[in-house]
C-alpha cells in the first residue's frame, strides 16, 4: 500500500471510529439543536423598519454658521423644501389632485362629525366621544349632540359679549367642546391648566385678560376672583349630574354684581331641541383666533403664557399625525385616552388630531392627578394613550417588580432581545400568553393598547425615561412608545423618537428622536457647550410653523448623537 | 469491493464494545458546536451604524483678497461669487477649476463676467482691496442673464459664505 492508501485508511477508520460512538446521548443532542435550528428559521420576523433608516434619523444642512450646528430636518421634510404647515383640509367637491387649505380648528370637528372621506371600508365611519366616571360609568356622547353644544354655548358666550374665554376644567368633553365653540363663534380660548392655588389662577386670568370664565364647582375659587380681577364679566359653571338640582345662577349678596353666572346644563337644555344642529357655514367665516396656554414649569414658578396662532396648532397636528407611519395611522376603530392634561398643547393637538383622523376618544378627568395609569384606564380599552412620564414610570416600577421567578425574567429577556436585537415588536405567541399575566392592567382588555404617546417637558422636571425603561414598557405593555420633546413655545412637540425605534442604550435618559416634519433643530454654542465639525451640541434652538414666534430658544443644551437624534448633554 | 468487505468485518468484529457514556468525543463535539451556535445567535449586536456625515461648511465671510486662494489649484474647493454671495462650484471644477473655460472666475467676484456673458480678465474688479463692483452701469437685459446665472446657482451649489469689499484702516 501506498502513502496516501495509509491516509485514506486512517481516515476512513478515524470516521468510523468517531460516529461508531453514536449512541442514545447523541441522537439526543443532535434532536435538540436540528430543534433549535429549525425554531431559530422558522420564527425569523423582518425588522419592523430598516436599521439604517434608524442609524440616520434627521439631515444635516451642508453649511453651518460660526458658533452654531448644522441644521437638522426630518427625513420626511428635507432642507428647502416647506414645513408641515397644515393638514391639507379638502372643501367637499374640490378636485381630488388639489392641495388642500391648512385647515383650522373648525375643520377639526367638521372632519370628525363628517367621518372618514377615503375610499375604503371604513369610508364615512366616524369616531364616538366616551366620559369615564370611575370605572363602570361610561357615558357616550352623540356628535350631533356636541355640536349642538358647541353652537349653543358658542351663542350664548358671545350673546352675553364674552371675547376672551379662559377654560379652568379638567379634561373632559366640556373643554374640547369650548375649545370649538371659540374656535366656530370668534372668541379667543384660554387654556388655563386645572387644580391651581387661587392666586395662580388669578394671575393667569389677569395676564390673558380673560373676560369668561368656564369651569367647575368646588375647583374655582368664585369669591376671591370677583374681589380681585373686575374685569370677569361672565361665568359658566358646568355642573355635575350629582348637583345640578342646585341653583347655581344665584350669585351671593355682595359679590360678583356684574358677573352673568349661568350654568352650562341650563343653556343646552333650556334652548330649544332644534336650536343649533348646524354648524356655523364655512363660506364667509373670519380668520381663525389665537389659543392661548399655560406652560407650567416647575411648581411654585410662574406659568408662561403662550400664544399659539391657528396656524401653529394645525401645523402641530398635521407633523404629529404624519409622525406616524401610515399604515398605523390613528383611525376609527382606535380608542384614544389622553391620560395627561389637555392644558398641556402635546396632549391636546395629540387629541385633537386623534378627532381629526376620526378615532374615539375618551375623556377622563382622574386621570392627570392621579398619574396612574392603571386608574385612568379603568373601565374602557384604550388602543392608543397619551400618558406622563411619571405615570409610565409608575407603571414600570409596578410591573417590573413582578417579574421576580426566573421564567418571568427569561421570558422578559426574549422579549426585550426581539425588540432590541431584531427590532421586531413581539406578537402574540404560546411563549407571550404566560408573560401577559405580567403584564401591567392597561384598559379593561388586554393587548388592545398599540401605542403610547409620552412628551419630556423642558424645564418641568418630569422624570427622564431612559431607553431601557421605554424598551421594559414596550415588552410589558406591548405597545410602541414614541418619545417627544415639549418645550413652552412650540406646539405639539419639538422632536419624537421615531415610531420603530425600539433600540436600547446605556442612558439616563433617553434621546429625543430627529425633529418632526413642522420643525428645524439647531444647537447654539455656550459658554459650556461648542459646536464643532465632529459633533453638535449646545442650546437647543427650533424653528418652524408650530412654534409661537416661529422661533424658540429653548434654554436647555442638548447633543446630536451618531444617529443624529436629539439628546440632552 | 474487497477492501469495503474488509473493513464491514473489521467494524463488525469491534461492535460490541460501543460506548454508551454521555462524554465520548463526538457527543462532546456534537454539544460545542450546539453551545457555539446558541451563542452566535444570542450574541448582543450593536445597532447598526451608518459612517458619519462630511462635517457641514462653516459659513464665512470672504474679502476680495481672502476669496483669491479658492481657485481650485493646489487641491482648494473652487468658489466664486454673485452679487455678494459665495458659492462653492468645486462640483464644477471641470467649468470652473484650473484650465476650464471659466477658469478666470474662480476665487473671484464673477458678477460683472456672468452679467455681460464674456469671461475676459477685464471682466474682474483689479482692485482687491477697494469697494465691490456695484453693477450699477449694467443694463435691464444684463442684470437678467445676472438673475439667471443666480438662480441656477443657487439650484446646484451650495452658498458657503459672503462677499464683502475690505474694511478701509
Amino acid at each position: 500500500m501506498g502513502f496516501f492508501d495509509n491516509i485514506m485508511l486512517g481516515l476512513d477508520e478515524a470516521i468510523t471510529g468517531l460516529f461508531g460512538q453514536w449512541n442514545l446521548y447523541t441522537s439526543a443532542i443532535f434532536t435538540i439543536f436540528a430543534g433549535f435550528l429549525a425554531y431559530q428559521i422558522a420564527a425569523r420576523q423582518d425588522p419592523d423598519t430598516h436599521p439604517l433608516l434608524l442609524a440616520r434619523q434627521a439631515q444635516a444642512s451642508p453649511v453651518r454658521h460660526e458658533g452654531e450646528s448644522p441644521v437638522y430636518r426630518s427625513q420626511a421634510a428635507p432642507h428647502g423644501m416647506p414645513l408641515n404647515t397644515g393638514l391639507s383640509v379638502k372643501d367637499p367637491g374640490a378636485s381630488k389632485w388639489a392641495r388642500g387649505r391648512d385647515g383650522d380648528l373648525r375643520d377639526v370637528w367638521r372632519q370628525a362629525v363628517a367621518g372618514v372621506q377615503e375610499d375604503g371600508p371604513s369610508k364615512g365611519a366616524t369616531g364616538r366621544i366616551l366620559t369615564v366616571l370611575g370605572t363602570e360609568n361610561v357615558t357616550e356622547y352623540p356628535l350631533d349632540d356636541i355640536t349642538r353644544q358647541i353652537n349653543l354655548i358658542g351663542q350664548h358666550i358671545l350673546d352675553q359679549g364674552g371675547n376672551r374665554v379662559a377654560i379652568y376644567l379638567p379634561n373632559s368633553v366640556e373643554l374640547i367642546v369650548t375649545l370649538f365653540a371659540c374656535a366656530f363663534y370668534n372668541m379667543t380660548a384660554v387654556i388655563l391648566p386645572f387644580d391651581q392655588p387661587d392666586d395662580a389662577v388669578i394671575s393667569m386670568l389677569r395676564r390673558s385678560a380673560a373676560d369668561t370664565v368656564v369651569t367647575a364647582p368646588g375647583s374655582f375659587p368664585f369669591d376671591i376672583v370677583v374681589k380681585n380681577y373686575p374685569s370677569l364679566r361672565q361665568l359658566i359653571w358646568v355642573v355635575d349630574e350629582g348637583s345640578k338640582h342646585m341653583d347655581w345662577n344665584e350669585v351671593p349678596q355682595g359679590t360678583g354684581g356684574s358677573v352673568n353666572v349661568s350654568t352650562w346644563q341650563d343653556i343646552v337644555n333650556d334652548s330649544p331641541v332644534d336650536a343649533g344642529k348646524d354648524l356655523p357655514p364655512i363660506e364667509g367665516q373670519k380668520e381663525p383666533r389665537d389659543v392661548t396656554i399655560f406652560w407650567q414649569s416647575k411648581p411654585g414658578t410662574a406659568e408662561e403664557m403662550v400664544r399659539f396662532t391657528s396656524a401653529n396648532i394645525m401645523s402641530a397636528i398635521a407633523a404629529l399625525l404624519f409622525s406616524v407611519p401610515t399604515s398605523q395611522r390613528m383611525g376609527p376603530s382606535d380608542l384614544f385616552l389622553p391620560a395627561d392634561s389637555l392644558a398641556n398643547t402635546h396632549t391636546l393637538v395629540l387629541t385633537l388630531g386623534a378627532l381629526y383622523s376620526n378615532a374615539s376618544v375618551a375623556f377622563n378627568s382622574v386621570a392627570v392627578q392621579a398619574n396612574d395609569l392603571a386608574i385612568a384606564t379603568r373601565g374602557i380599552a384604550p388602543t392608543i394613550i397619551v400618558a406622563t412620564p411619571a405615570a409610565l414610570l409608575k407603571t414600570h416600577q409596578e410591573s417590573g417588580g413582578s417579574l421576580t421567578s426566573l421564567v418571568a425574567r427569561n421570558l422578559h429577556w426574549l422579549q426585550t432581545r426581539s425588540l432590541t436585537q431584531n427590532g421586531v415588536m413581539p406578537v402574540a405567541g404560546l411563549l407571550s400568553s404566560y408573560y401577559d399575566r405580567f403584564r401591567p392592567a392597561l384598559g379593561s382588555k388586554p393587548g388592545k393598547l398599540r401605542l403610547i404617546f409620552t412628551a419630556e417637558r423642558i424645564g418641568a422636571e418630569t422624570p427622564r425615561l431612559s431607553s431601557t425603561v421605554l424598551s421594559d414598557l414596550r415588552a410589558l405593555a406591548g405597545a410602541r412608545i414614541m418619545y417627544a420633546l415639549t418645550a413652552p413655545k412650540v406646539a405639539g412637540a419639538v422632536t419624537q423618537t421615531n415610531f420603530y425605534d425600539y433600540r436600547a442604550f446605556d442612558d439616563e435618559c433617553s434621546h429625543f428622536g430627529p425633529p418632526l416634519t413642522s420643525t428645524e433643530i439647531m444647537l447654539k454654542d455656550t459658554d459650556e457647550h461648542k459646536n464643532t465639525d465632529a459633533l453638535s451640541k449646545g442650546e437647543i434652538f427650533v424653528r418652524g410653523p408650530c412654534v409661537a414666534g416661529s422661533e424658540a430658544a429653548l434654554n436647555v443644551a442638548g447633543v446630536i448623537r451618531d444617529d443624529n437624534t436629539l439628546a440632552y448633554v | 469491493m474487497e477492501y469495503v468487505e474488509k473493513r464491514v468485518a473489521q467494524e463488525a468484529a469491534k461492535g460490541a464494545e460501543a460506548t454508551n457514556s454521555l462524554f465520548t468525543p463526538l457527543n462532546l463535539m456534537l454539544l460545542g458546536l450546539f453551545v457555539f451556535t446558541v451563542y452566535s445567535f444570542v450574541k448582543p449586536q450593536a445597532p447598526a451604524a451608518l459612517p458619519k456625515e462630511e462635517p457641514a461648511v462653516v459659513f464665512k465671510t470672504f474679502t476680495p483678497r481672502t476669496l483669491l486662494p479658492f481657485n481650485g489649484e493646489n487641491n482648494m474647493p473652487v468658489y466664486l461669487a454673485v452679487r455678494g454671495r459665495v458659492f462653492d462650484v468645486t462640483r464644477g471644477r471641470n467649468f470652473y477649476g484650473p484650465g476650464g473655460p471659466y477658469a478666470n472666475f474662480a476665487g473671484r467676484d464673477a458678477s460683472r463676467g456672468l452679467a455681460c456673458g464674456s469671461f475676459d480678465e477685464e471682466m474682474l474688479t483689479k482692485d482687491l482691496g477697494g469697494p465691490l463692483d456695484t453693477l450699477a452701469d449694467l443694463g435691464r437685459e444684463e442684470l437678467e442673464a445676472l438673475q439667471g446665472w443666480e438662480d441656477r446657482f443657487s439650484e446646484k451649489y451650495l452658498v458657503v459664505g459672503k462677499l464683502v469689499a475690505e474694511e478701509k484702516e
